[in-house]
């Protein structure tokens, strides 16, 4: 017999039912809804990874209008030089020819067998030789602070050579550095062939240069695949470093041509230091800071990314140069003389 | 502190049996709860003092803690544009409880979880790294099913998600960070049987996001920037349109005394799509773990008419 009580408990037993089904097909229909199409996996073939790399460049590369680089000529260019049964050495050649037209030396194509670059630096006079300051300005003898090189010379100059920004610098290092060179006349801060590191070093080393908030640059990255999608620059400051050691006296910087990267931005914020003297050869460049992607076949591709302005408001990536410019002199090799060193000196002596 | 409650009935003269139907000590059972009689002998003094008309609720925290090892599929385009496949290993823990308002009605789940999962890419020469914790918090409603043992449960809930992704060959894109924060919905469907003479409950659970906060950079853009203080357009109004995430699980519980043996699915799919960056990440794992009911006994015992009411 069919009572009020199990109506309501039948009634009671369908809207459950109803609503746990209804949760289910919801479920469903929100995961349909809402699916996102993921990338293209391409394929691992030889046009497969040709078009990864291309595309990554296409999509991510910021220097396209700086350099005047047609990247789709590039790429039909060089996609003709595909062959569906070439070895992995001759992709690799094509790729690497590829990325040459950027002329980039921050982007590279790693793979297990070899590396390709475009170092720019291996163009240009060295104008350094570490032997020679060690024999004919250190005598041997100078002391060594986590990555940095330094000395007080017999002319009462401070020499510290920093040969990469990946060497980690504290700033208990610094201190004892800088106060063994307090009594100097000037400091020489020697940077070249330092092929650059972590920029959070660059910010270590300036805080000693400066008394005050600095204005030392922007910062930008692309926002969006197209070659115009980039960010408002982010204009940056450093701080002074507080409670150590600061050097007030005059500086010259010595830089070539293999002074790159993390490098490259430390020249070119200590060149707008008003105490500051740049000398040597224009740096490497390399403003942009480093991404990297991958290829369906594994290779590793680095590339430039964020382009970094200098104080001017210039972008650094063909270098920064310098306030006096010098080569090593064929002349002074034998006979023992830094020529880059030799005009410091002579620029400090006017300054004293 | 919480004790051990099995899912039998406790035979003392003081907590003894109960005549009253309503006493529900878990899902049957009758042993092992060795730790609960302990207890209510050592607090016996406390339960005649607390002996009232009154009936006194009782709400055991099912307690489970889990392990779980499957598959999992990677993909961050921020580091990568390849999905990487590999294996997912986790650490759970769930606490389910009636709640301390309208336990007869309302549920409380508080869930842990650590994972982690290394991916390899399908050149099978790079690893990506993928370190997750997740912390979750549901309050949902009761209602008793079609049919005996079934219970079907349907509420909110809130989830932190936090963790990061570390490409070893990475540059300035060396890991990508991600803080989600959530509101969502929270189902369950709960069926309490027997298998043979064993005690079990066979759970399927699901939690659906819907709104929240979560944290991406831009495009191209590195932490160094973010370092320097550029923070603008780094959290974003998460939501249907531009990000999904579902969790969901399939559990047998076995009551084997006062100890409950879990195994199940576990299944995840996450995926986000803003500022031109793609995540998606899935994973389906195994899930074994280990549990019981736990009961914290009031300061002034167990009344022998408590009243024991299971948040399942």
């Amino acid at each position: 017999m069919l009572t009020p009580h199990k109506v309501v408990a039948a009634s009671r037993n369908c809207a459950l039912k109803y609503c746990a089904w209804s949760m289910v097909h919801c479920a469903l229909l929100l995961l349909m809804a809402s699916c996102h199409d993921e990338p293209e996996q391409r394929p691992d073939t030889p046009q497969g990874n040709f078009d990864a790399l291309w595309t990554i460049i296409d999509e991510h590369y910021p220097f396209f209008a700086d350099k005047q680089v047609d990247w789709q000529a590039v790429g039909d260019h060089y996609r003709q030089l595909l062959t569906d049964d070439m070895t992995s050495q001759e992709l690799f050649d094509v790729c690497s020819d590829m990325l040459k037209e950027l002329r980039d030396g921050h982007t590279n194509l790693i793979a297990s067998h070899d590396v390709s670059r475009y170092w720019i630096w291996e163009q240009y006079p060295v104008n350094y030789d570490e032997r020679l300051i060690d024999e004919h300005y250190l005598n041997f003898n100078y002391r060594r602070a986590s990555g940095i090189k330094y000395a007080l010379l017999d002319n009462n100059y401070g020499y510290m050579y920093y040969a990469s920004f990946a060497s980690p610098v504290g700033e208990g290092n610094l201190d004892l550095v800088l106060n063994h060179l307090a009594t100097a006349d000037g400091l020489i801060i020697d940077v070249r062939s330092n092929g650059g590191g972590y920029l959070t070093n660059v910010e270590t080393l300036v805080g000693r240069f400066i008394d005050e908030r600095t204005y030392v640059g922007s910062i930008q990255h692309k926002t969006g695949p197209g070659h115009d999608d980039f960010s408002q620059p982010f204009d940056y400051y450093f701080e002074p470093t507080k409670n150590h050691i600061h050097y007030q006296k005059p500086v010259v910087v010595l830089a070539n041509r293999g002074s790159f990267s993390a490098t490259n931005n430390f020249v070119s914020i200590m060149k707008h230091l008003p105490q500051v003297t740049v000398v040597g050869d224009t740096t490497g460049g390399g403003s942009g800071l480093p991404f990297t992607s991958e290829l369906p076949n594994g290779w590793n591709v680095r590339f430039s990314s964020c382009p970094v302005r200098d104080p001017g408001g210039q972008v650094t990536e063909h270098g920064v140069p310098p306030d006096v410019r010098v080569d090593q002199s064929a002349a002074d090799t034998p006979q023992g003389r830094d020529t880059l060193l030799e005009t410091a000196f002579a620029i400090l002596a006017r300054k004293r | 502190m919480l004790y051990q409650c099995g899912t039998g009935a406790v035979r003392n003269g003081r907590c003894g049996k109960p005549n009253t139907p309503s006493l529900r000590w878990g899902r049957g059972g009758r042993g092992g709860l060795i730790v609960l009689l302990l207890l209510c002998l050592f607090r016996s003094g406390a339960a005649r003092a607390g002996e009232a008309d009154s009936v006194q609720l009782l709400r055991p925290v099912n307690a489970m803690f889990t392990a779980e090892v499957g598959h999992a599929r990677v993909l961050d385009t921020y580091l990568t544009p390849i999905a990487y496949s590999g294996t997912h290993l986790a650490l759970g823990y769930t606490a389910t409880q009636a709640t301390g308002f309208a336990p007869h009605r309302w549920t409380r789940q508080l869930s842990l979880e650590a994972s982690y999962a290394p991916a390899r890419n399908p050149a099978h020469n790079r690893t990506l790294h993928t370190l997750m914790a997740e912390g979750g918090w549901s309050l949902m409603h009761r209602w008793p099913g079609w049919r005996p043992g079934v219970n079907v449960l349907l509420g909110g809930s809130t989830r932190l998600r936090a963790g990061a992704v570390y490409n070893p060959s990475g540059s300035n894109n060396v890991v990508s960070a991600h803080i989600h924060w959530s509101v969502g919905a929270a189902g369950m469907i709960v069926w309490s049987t027997r298998l043979r003479r064993v005690p079990v409950t066979l759970s399927y659970s699901m939690t659906l996001p819907v709104a929240g906060v979560f944290f991406s950079p831009e495009y191209d853009e590195s932490f160094y920037e973010i370092y320097l203080g550029n923070h603008s357009h780094l959290a974003h109004f998460g939501w249907w349109g531009n990000r999904f995430d579902l969790d969901h699980r399939l559990s047998l519980d076995l009551h084997l005394g006062g100890t409950i043996v879990r195994v199940g699915y576990h299944g995840r799919f996450e995926q986000s799509w803003v500022s031109h960056l793609d995540t998606k990440f899935s994973t389906h794992a195994l899930v074994i773990g280990i549990g019981g009911d736990f009961l914290s006994i009031p300061r002034r015992g167990i009344n022998p008419k408590a009243k024991i009411i299971n948040g399942l």
